[in-house]
């Protein structure tokens, strides 16, 4: 049974089977099993005396503090009593809520039952007595209390006598009946566990009765016909209603009935294993299936007394154990109180019983206890002499677990939101023959419906590309004016004209403008989108000189009830038109200089600005800044910045109430390769001011611009992301802000700010977390070297369950723990270093993993041609031709063109001085024409950040606001923008100067020198860098273009077949708006001839270009297109997006018109 | 100030795994990646599922230990397909699938009683399991290569018996950020314990020793479970533990050197209180008790504790809450 090994081990505190141990000879009861922390009461035992012939008697409390290794008990109180004690019990009555206290009731061997209140005893008080009652007459050694109702407590002692006392009322005791007969003494009371009513008393001859306290009397007597039952114990099955145990204590019947009230003619069972009468036995609360008894073999066994086997021996005692009891506390622990003296607490959970350092006393004991000659008066134990032992003795365990170590249930998360559960049915004491289901659940939990649903959503809009839909669904769902606005700005970028929509948006109108305008010409405009020919350009001239004085009085009288903040007061000219003979004499001679300060100084400005126009981009800046140095009012400074395109003085300076205004006026003017910066800029004070509002319209200004990261970062800033909702709310907005851009950029955005990887890796995180094993793979920033971006890209791949067979995705090396193969050359003292360095992903095969065919990726363009949504172009850059007109003929004056069209017929052609005429658009991507690609040229962008520069606002596909249409008023009560303030008359309506300065090329190159020898080079600054305009580079501009280089030989065939191919379609075409497709087109083709020009068009593409040119010449146009999309698919977008969309159109009309 | 929001949490079984256990079951843990399923029972066997796509294959029954088997944990699969169990035989046994068959890979046989729980330690210690055990000892056994296991022992770690161990997430102490790559992290290995003894007990490795970081009383009755919270960010290291009291408390630490723990009590249970799991992420606790209820709890904005689902009887639960902040008043 006992189970030995030796040796285990050297260490010093080896947890012991016996945990406390202290020198009493005393009955005992352990505090309620509420009680905290448990105490055990010691009263000291009737008819029994210690080694020292002590006879006094006491009442103790010690506390059981098994935190503490030692075999100690702190003894926390001690009270004198007159009367050694047969029996004691500590009962709920009366405990704190906070589980202390309770009452402690002794019964005593001259009849007395006391009660007493722990909680003086520990507090050293005086009225420790609560109640005292000498009904009983005979020593009284059975006390027990209902469980059910603590008040109520039952004592037996000798004549049969049984009272059943009520702890609120102690005086006068009730009886369960009438006493029995004949009268015996009680050695016995049991509450029944189940029904609270209940109560049996068995007598030493062995007869149990039991009682019916609604009845008031005995209802069954149980009696075993062999009249050896010696009854010293008797216990109510814990779970069982009418199951009950009676020991003997007998040593001719050393046994434990088990008897059943339904058949109560004989017992049960009858437990048979003790040599010799059983003292005493407790039933654990805590398993039915422990019983605990004590008996005069030395023996203290462990039965399950369901089945009658025993299934623990203390190996403990050498001495008779009178008393056991299981801790109600802590079902693990007994204690035994044993005739040596001593008052003993054992684990059953096993452990070493190491040999024990006895004591002087317990020395002292032993010498006597061998002899007992102050015994019990009952038989007396054989001698046995301690053996020494010098050998840990390993006890183990009950050989079943105990109910209370077996875990019946459980429940553990697992990757992705599983919920791995199980339970174990409460299985009836008996076993029922039918097998149990033994199962765990998996379960999904998801907690945040809401995110998900959203999720859902988002994602089926990025699936479908119905971004449109979606916007708009989320502006009318917006819970506030601030969402609202933030998403009518993000569905602007889906949508053509965006920049006059976002005009809108902000609250100026270009209808109202030019009705504004109309009513100040006095005339209706006609929008005719091309160029205007000399006549209509001297007509003009002629009107503004006309209605120039009218005009200035309109604008004085409008800019008085405005409240033009910008710019109050309009320039008052002395309007004299008569153009001295010399000024004409020198145009005439082309001496613009001189003509053009001669006009400054009678005051012509506009004859000056007009006549320096034609003298070159340096007399026109002159010629601009000398009139602007004359101007001392602020519309000068609204003229000033936007002929000197200083939109950074505007931004930086202006009120930030004023934002609106400086941002419709980046919208109207600014150039797309400023845009970007400049609405950043404007965004970056907004934020500054650190107020929600600021924020969000900061936002705007991002969103405007297209800088996902500031977004990000400006959103982060102001409102919590942390909650998945506030994610949600975010990423919605990351999301289609960055749709539009790859729209617009046709490829995709990178995500490579740390803060906007930071927030999808989170919202990637919550995905995993809510179930969405999939949708989380997709937002995971891809690329990202970050451990814990790769770590949960590799569990999210694992985790789908994929097909058996796929190779794996390691973004860890295994370490091999293998039980066969050397890990380590050695004993490595510190094996997790070598394990973080294994950890490393090996770059192959996370190349390997990036390139999985299995990896989902929604950052993969679409361009799958079976991905033909109505409504959606098939592919994203794809707005229609005709929003692709020249925004160089609309904008640029020839000096910011490459040489070779600088005296294009076209110079002063721009359709937009004609106000009001169909809006000029930017040709697709003009910003990426340059040699350098925008990424590469994007200083200001994040470095390698994939976004366009010029942002859904500026950028090419967008349409772009006339300047002739530019002033945007300011709602209704627009003073600084109205046509006249702006303008200064419609005599500058003629002139395109103020829409086309020379500026806009230079200004980007100018904070570059170092670029400088790439006019094209778009290259952007830091908001912050300083941006002195370079004279050096101003003047080398006009030389380069006098070295405009020819387009090679070998390539002139492709400007030969196109140009034809328009001007065939041009003959062909009937309708307007071919028409006015292919005029444009023939000014698009321009930028493939300067790429040819610079020679700064790749291999590839060149070779596309020839191929779609010998397609042309044979007129296969079908073919052609299919080189084209080949050549666009293939190629990087910002090199191409100027001309090849154009070509593309051409070729179309040209397929259609049969040319 | 009253702030209410609805949430609707959804418990929805995707799988009943019917393990033909012919005993009580006492521990269900998944993998790192959610696919497959170990199991043990009172049977004395430890099962593996697969259970991907929803599926239930046996891909294990091992058998080896000779009592109830109590727990068992997967190591993080960077070392491969391992699996601790721990039995009342006093054993714990890892094994580990080579060529597709599991087998022993190590045994131990040092402990004096029941071996109550098992607990890897975060992946970036190397190979570490911690035992606690009805003896009262905690043993650490480190994988050192060439079939060779490193054992500490910290005895006495629970007077009458360790019921649980759970280990902290690798944190570098008093640093958030990131070491710079290719230096060895400076951790601090550190895991907490509960036992018999009603208390919680943190531990901290110091030069190769183990040692009694942190006391933690709350509990008036054995300690059934201990789970530290993963790592979410935060410099706060969250801890619950779990009672035969029938409470559950949440035990935060703000403080870098981790010395000052505060207790707050999540709920009063009326039953003994078995098992607690922190979700992936952290912020959901899952408390299972006698009552062979199933109840999920999540962390307000204001701090409180709220119940969030109540799962019964593996059936699953759709719970709609209140997700109520309020203050005093």
């Amino acid at each position: 049974m006992i189970f030995c090994f030796i040796g285990a081990g050297s260490e010093t505190f080896k947890r012991k089977m016996r945990l406390k141990e202290i020198q009493r000879t005393a009955h005992q009861a352990w505090s309620p099993a509420e009680h905290h922390p448990v105490y055990l009461a010691l009263g000291t035992s009737a008819q029994q005396l210690d080694a020292s012939f002590n006879t006094t008697a006491a009442l103790e409390i010690f506390e059981v503090d098994f935190s503490d290794p030692s075999l100690e008990m702190q003894l926390r109180g001690s009270l004198p009593t007159t009367n050694r004690l047969h029996s004691i019990v500590w009962v709920n009555f009366g405990m704190g809520a906070d589980g202390t206290g309770g009452r402690l009731v002794g019964g005593s061997e001259n009849g007395t039952v006391t009660v007493y209140n722990p909680e003086v005893i520990m507090n050293s008080g005086a009225e420790a007595v609560v109640g005292q009652s000498d009904k009983h007459t005979g020593p009284i050694r059975a006390l027990d209390f209902n469980p059910f109702q603590s008040n109520l407590l039952a004592s037996g002692a000798n004549d049969s006598e049984i009272y059943i006392w009520d702890l609120n009322n102690f005086s006068s005791p009730m009886t369960p009946g009438t006493k029995t007969q004949p009268a015996e003494d009680i050695s016995v009371v049991s509450w029944n566990r189940q029904v609270q009513h209940i109560l049996a008393s068995a007598n030493p001859s062995g007869k149990a009765v039991v009682w019916d306290l609604r009845k008031n009397e005995p209802i069954i007597k149980i009696s075993d016909h062999s009249n050896r039952m010696h009854c010293s114990g008797m216990l109510w099955h814990p779970d069982v209603a009418t199951q009950l145990v009676l020991a003997s204590e007998d040593d001719r019947l050393p046994v434990i009935q088990m008897w059943d009230l339904r058949f109560a003619t004989s017992p049960l069972k009858v437990l048979e294993n003790h040599t010799r009468g059983i003292l005493s036995i407790s039933w654990s609360q805590a398993d039915s299936e422990l019983l605990l008894s004590s008996a005069k073999d030395n023996r203290i066994l462990c039965w399950n007394p369901n089945t009658g086997e025993v299934i623990y021996e203390l190996p403990t005692t050498n001495q008779w154990c009178f008393d056991v009891q299981w801790c109600p506390r802590n079902p693990a622990l007994l204690s035994a109180a044993s005739f040596d003296g001593k008052i003993t607490v054992y684990s059953v959970m096993g452990g070493s019983l190491k040999s024990q350092q006895q004591s002087t006393a317990d020395k002292i004991s032993s010498s006597f206890d061998t002899m007992d000659p102050f015994g019990t008066g009952q038989v007396l134990p054989p001698l046995q002499v301690p053996q020494p032992t010098v050998q840990d003795t390993i006890v183990p365990p009950l050989k079943k677990p105990p109910k209370w170590v077996r875990r019946p249930v459980g429940a553990s998360f697992a990757f992705g939101g599983k919920l791995i559960t199980f339970e174990n049915p409460k299985l009836p004491p008996v076993q029922s023959p039918q097998p149990v289901p033994r199962q765990v659940f998996v379960s999904q939990v998801t907690t945040e419906t809401e995110f998900l649903q959203r999720s859902r959503e988002l994602q089926a809009a990025l699936q479908s590309g119905s971004f449109n839909n979606y916007c708009q669904a989320k502006i009318q769902n917006a819970k506030s004016d601030a969402e609202q606005d933030i998403w009518k700005f993000l569905l602007v970028n889906f949508e053509d004209e965006a920049r006059i929509k976002f005009l809108r948006l902000l609250g100026f109108s270009k209808d109202e403008l030019d009705k504004k305008i109309s009513k100040c010409l006095g005339k209706s405009f006609q929008h005719n989108g091309h160029g205007v020919d000399a006549k209509d350009l001297a007509e003009k001239m002629q009107r503004l000189s006309t209605e120039r004085t009218e005009e200035a009085t309109d604008a004085r009288t409008s800019g008085s009830v405005s409240p033009a903040d910008f710019f109050t007061q309009t320039p008052k000219e002395n309007s004299n038109f008569q153009i001295p003979v010399s000024c004409a004499r020198r145009c005439w001679l082309g001496n613009f200089e001189g003509a053009v300060d001669l006009c400054l100084n009678d005051g012509r400005y506009a004859e000056a600005i007009l006549l320096s126009i034609s003298g070159g981009e340096e007399l026109l800046k002159k010629t601009q800044q000398k009139y602007l140095s004359r101007q001392k009012n602020s519309i000068s400074m609204l003229i000033s910045s936007v002929v000197t395109q200083n939109w950074r003085d505007i931004v930086q300076s202006c009120e930030l109430d004023n934002w609106k205004e400086a941002l419709a006026a980046l919208l109207t003017y600014a150039h797309p390769e400023d845009f970007a910066r400049l609405c950043d800029t404007l965004g970056g004070r907004l934020e500054h001011e650190r107020t929600e509002k600021r924020c969000l319209q900061a936002c705007l200004c991002y969103i405007c611009s297209g800088n996902i990261e500031k977004l990000v970062e400006c959103w982060a800033s102001h409102r919590d992301s942390s909650s998945p909702l506030d994610l949600e709310d975010l990423v919605e907005k990351v999301m289609m802000l960055r749709k539009s851009i790859e729209r617009l950029r046709n490829s995709e955005v990178a995500v490579q700010s740390p803060i906007l990887v930071e927030k999808l890796t989170c919202y990637a995180g919550i995905l995993a977390a809510e179930g969405s094993l999939t949708t989380a793979m997709t937002y995971l920033p891809e690329n990202s070297d970050q451990p814990a971006i790769m770590m949960l890209r590799e569990r999210l791949f694992h985790a789908q369950g994929e097909a058996v067979g796929q190779q794996p995705l390691n973004s860890f090396n295994r370490v091999n723990a293998s039980a066969t193969k050397p890990a380590a050359p050695a004993q490595t003292p510190a094996p997790k270093a070598q394990v973080m360095s294994q950890y490393q992903p090996s770059g192959p095969s996370q190349m390997a993993a990036q390139q999985q065919p299995p990896m989902p990726s929604i950052f993969t363009p679409q361009p799958a041609p079976t991905n033909t949504r109505p409504g959606l172009p098939p592919s994203s850059h794809a707005v229609p031709p005709s929003a692709y007109p020249s925004f160089r003929e609309a904008f640029l004056p020839p000096t910011s063109c490459s040489g070779s069209r600088f005296n294009a017929d076209h110079l002063y052609s721009p359709s937009s001085s004609q106000p009001g005429a169909p809006v000029p658009m930017y040709p697709g991507a003009l910003h990426n024409q340059g040699p350098a690609p925008p990424m590469a040229s994007g200083l200001y962008a994040p470095p390698g950040s994939g976004y366009p520069q010029g942002g859904p606002g500026a950028p090419a596909a967008k349409p772009f606001m006339a300047p002739a249409v530019a002033p945007p008023p300011i709602g209704p009560q627009e003073g600084w923008n109205d046509p006249p303030t702006v303008r200064g008359g419609p005599r500058k309506k003629k002139v395109p100067d103020n829409y086309t300065p020379p500026a806009p090329i230079t200004a980007p190159v100018m904070g570059f020198p170092v670029e400088a020898p790439q006019p094209h080079d778009h290259a952007q600054v830091p908001p912050g860098a300083p941006r002195e305009p370079s004279v050096q580079l101003l003047q080398q501009l006009p030389a380069e273009r006098v070295e405009q280089k020819e387009i090679p030989a070998e390539h002139m065939v492709l400007k030969s077949t196109f140009d034809s191919l328009v001007q065939r379609c041009q003959l062909a075409a009937r309708d307007p708006q071919t028409k006015r497709k292919l005029d444009d087109a023939a000014k698009r083709l321009g930028f493939l001839y300067d790429k040819l020009r610079e020679q700064s068009l790749s291999h590839n593409i060149l070779n596309g270009l020839h191929e779609i040119s010998r397609c042309v010449a044979s007129q296969n146009y079908q073919r052609g297109l299919e080189v084209h999309t080949q050549v666009v698919s293939s190629s990087n977008f910002s090199e191409i997006s100027a001309f090849m969309p154009i070509l593309k159109v051409v070729m179309t009309i040209a397929n259609k018109l049969g040319v | 100030m009253k702030q209410e929001r609805w949430s609707v949490v959804e418990v929805s079984v995707i799988n009943t795994v019917d393990t033909s256990h012919e005993d009580m079951i006492h521990d269900a843990q998944m993998d790192y990646y959610g696919t497959r399923l170990a199991t043990c029972s009172s049977d004395r066997t430890v099962k593996i599922f697969d259970v991907r796509n929803g599926g239930q294959i046996l891909v294990a029954d091992l058998r080896g230990h000779e009592g109830p088997v109590w727990q068992v944990a997967w190591a993080h699969p960077m070392f491969g397909n391992i699996l601790a169990s721990c039995s009342y035989d006093r054993k714990v046994i890892i094994w580990k699938e080579e060529n597709g068959s599991w087998d022993k890979m190590y045994e131990y046989t040092g402990h004096e009683s029941s071996v109550n729980s098992v607990c890897w330690g975060p992946y970036d210690f190397g190979l570490i399991l911690a035992c606690g055990s009805s003896d009262g000892a905690i043993s650490l056994l480190t994988f050192t290569g060439d079939q060779q296991w490193d054992v500490k022992k910290i005895s006495n770690a629970h007077t009458i018996g360790c019921n649980a161990v759970s280990w902290a997430p690798a944190v570098v102490p008093g640093s958030l950020i990131d070491q710079p790559s290719g230096q060895k992290p400076n951790y601090v290995k550190r895991f907490v314990s509960g036992g018999c003894d009603n208390l919680v007990k943190l531990w901290k490795e110091e030069d190769g020793q183990w040692k009694e970081d942190q006391k933690l009383e709350a509990h008036s009755d054995w300690v059934r479970d201990v789970g530290w919270a993963p790592s979410i960010g935060l410099p706060t290291s969250t801890i619950a533990s779990c009672s035969q009291d029938g409470r559950v408390f949440i035990w935060t630490c703000d403080d870098p050197a981790g010395n000052t723990w505060t207790a707050k009590l999540l709920h009063k249970f009326n039953d003994v209180v078995w098992h607690v799991s922190w979700s992936i992420t952290g912020n959901i606790l899952a408390v299972s008790g006698g009552d062979n209820k199933v109840t999920l709890w999540k962390e307000s904005m204001d701090g409180q504790w709220a119940c969030i689902s109540d799962v019964s009887k593996g059936q699953g639960a759709v719970s709609t809450i209140t997700d109520t902040q309020q203050s005093e008043q």
